[in-house]
């Protein structure tokens, strides 16, 4: 199971750099509502390799400008991006009409949907306009990663096939082949240690670690990572003591 | 003669006359921005367009927001965000957030759209722009009231320059425009502001964008006109009809394209430094604050843009840049 870790409000390119530089495969960029993509963009631009899932809140704007900001944020991070559609209460029926349109927007079809919520193109009385439209840029990868959360997740996950994020080890579902799932760590190495333990033997495959005020990105990467990398780790290699820090060469050459 | 120098009109295209990947697109822009600040120009501006083949900007405060993480100084600004396009809450939030991350330097310039498909893929009547674009406006004004961001408009046309004198907002004119359309146009916002009344504290800026470039090079110069006019083919390819919206005939590239193009690309300022110079000041006389610099032009090589960054910068701050900006 892979570890992320979901950035501080307000704080995200620092956290970012620093998850990055110590090797956290992906973080996660919850921005409020709108302001998403701008928050992901300034993660994307302080950052080189990390993979970034960003949440983005769906129900309220058209999934076409979602998908185009998407788009954007793909290629200005060179395909690093994933997105978490956030469903909040959104009725089931609705968020599988917004993320069908969202996931649409992205295929390089044309899209033509009628729906209930959503209709690209409107095809409105006065407009001289096609029967579908492309939207373009397409993403920079081939297909873009997308994880859904809310209430009707299941539903949503069910009907689209798209991995649904569990808040509790019994919620994930071990045969599906992305199984994501999202977790406070307290801070507490014992108790986040069972914690990320727990979810591996769930079935998970990427973990969202929301880091409480106790918790570090040390801590992370020292025991919670290596915990979860491999059967029975031994605990002995993270629990020893750190060898001396490398010694600064006082001057060029100084060492001959 | 005082003005402050931005450049522009960031895309982000990949073209069938300059194919290249989107990557590589956003990865220049970065690399233009970075130049930009260096340099001490004012500001730098993008451009939106949807369901384009070549993949024009669709998301421009998204792209905003990268270009002012990578700069220290540099305004960034969107010239246009087509504001009817979006539900204004979430422009007006996004504005903000962008807007105190980055100590007020976001520039919003809202415009209006005018192709059909795009109103129509997002599902607008274009019928409502007009009060989708001023709803914007309000909600931006009240977002912004804090000096957050700055807002601006766009627009080409009498109706909407009057517009937005009458409102308060400055504006930006666009590069196609020759002089005396400007002049005529920057008399009309500044009527409209005195009319308005709704900003007595200060006088109006008028924005311009100028296709420019800074050459000696008898070959560079035909070149550069030439690419001037493949982009302007792009914008016929867009269906701009600018004179459906009374803007004169002159400038109707869906009734005389040729013409159209012809008539915008002998707008363009090209020359050695001193010729430009002399240009600049036609343009500070025909009511121009602010001038952008059209050379992010399709075909350009980043190269050649960045030679004629750092050539101008040199070359015409000195002499025309207002003291503490636009350097």
């Amino acid at each position: 199971m892979r570890l992320g870790v979901t950035l501080t409000p307000g704080d995200e390119a620092a956290t970012a750099v620093a998850a990055e530089s110590l090797g956290v495969p992906f973080v996660h960029v919850t921005g409020a509502a709108a302001t998403e993509t701008a928050v992901a963009a300034t993660v994307v631009v302080a950052t080189a390799s990390v993979r970034i899932v960003v949440g983005i809140a769906i129900g309220d704007e058209n999934p076409v400008t979602l998908a185009e900001e998407i788009a954007v944020l793909d290629n200005l991070s060179n395909g690093r991006i994933a997105v978490l559609a956030e469903l909040g209460d959104l009725a089931a029926d609705d968020a599988v009409e917004d993320v069908t349109v969202l996931r649409a927007a992205w295929s390089g079809r044309a899209i033509a949907h009628q729906g209930k919520r959503w209709r690209v193109p409107a095809r409105l009385d006065g407009h001289r306009a096609p029967s579908s439209v492309m939207v373009t840029p397409a993403p920079a990868q081939l297909q873009i990663p997308l994880w859904v959360a809310g209430t009707s997740a299941a539903t949503v996950s069910a009907s689209l096939s798209l991995p649904a994020v569990a808040t509790t080890p019994g919620d994930v579902d071990r045969a599906a082949p992305v199984a994501p799932g999202r977790s406070p760590l307290v801070g507490d190495l014992d108790t986040d240690r069972q914690a990320v333990v727990d979810w591996a033997a769930a079935g998970a495959t990427h973990l969202l670690c929301e880091l409480g005020e106790a918790a570090t990105l040390d801590t992370l990467v020292r025991w919670l990572l290596p915990e979860v990398a491999m059967v029975a780790f031994p605990r002995v290699v993270a629990d020893a003591p750190l060898p001396a820090s490398w010694p600064q060469r006082s001057a060029p050459g100084s060492g001959r | 003669m005082i003005v402050r120098f931005g450049v522009g009109l960031w895309c982000l295209q990949s073209t069938a006359s300059t194919p290249r990947g989107h990557v590589r697109a956003y990865r220049e822009f970065l690399d233009d921005v970075r130049l930009a600040d260096e340099l001490g120009y004012d500001s730098l501006w993008l451009s939106e367009h949807h369901f384009y083949y070549d993949g024009y900007c669709p998301a421009l405060l998204t792209a905003a927001a990268a270009g002012l993480a990578v700069s220290e100084r540099l305004r960034v600004g969107t010239g246009m965000l087509l504001a009817p396009y979006q539900r204004p809450e979430r422009i007006a939030a996004a504005a903000r957030e962008i807007g105190q991350r980055f100590g007020g330097r976001l520039d919003v310039g809202v415009g209006m759209g005018y192709r059909d498909v795009e109103f129509d893929g997002k599902g607008i009547s274009r019928g409502e722009r007009v009060p989708r674009l001023l709803e914007a406006v309000r909600q931006l004004e009240e977002s912004s009231a804090d000096d957050t961001f700055a807002v601006l408009m766009g627009a080409q046309a009498p109706p909407g320059i009057a517009r937005a004198g009458r409102l308060g907002h400055d504006i930006l004119l666009s590069g196609a425009l020759p002089l005396p359309v400007v002049r005529s146009l920057a008399e009309t916002h500044h009527s409209a502001w005195i009319e308005g009344g709704r900003r007595r504290d200060r006088q109006p800026r008028v924005a311009a964008l100028r296709n420019l470039w800074i050459t000696s090079d008898a070959a560079e110069r035909e070149a550069v006109l030439d690419w001037q006019r493949a982009s302007y083919v792009l914008y016929q390819g867009l269906g701009w009809a600018v004179a459906e919206s009374d803007a004169g005939a002159a400038m109707d590239f869906a009734g005389d394209a040729q013409q159209a193009i012809d008539t915008a690309v002998a707008t363009t300022i090209i020359g050695p430094v001193g010729e430009v110079v002399d240009r600049l000041h036609e343009v500070a006389d025909a009511g121009v604050d602010d001038v952008v610099l059209r050379i992010s032009v399709e075909g350009a090589p980043q190269a050649a843009v960045h030679t004629v960054m750092r050539d101008f910068a040199d070359g015409v701050f000195p002499v025309l840049a207002e003291p503490g900006s636009g350097r």
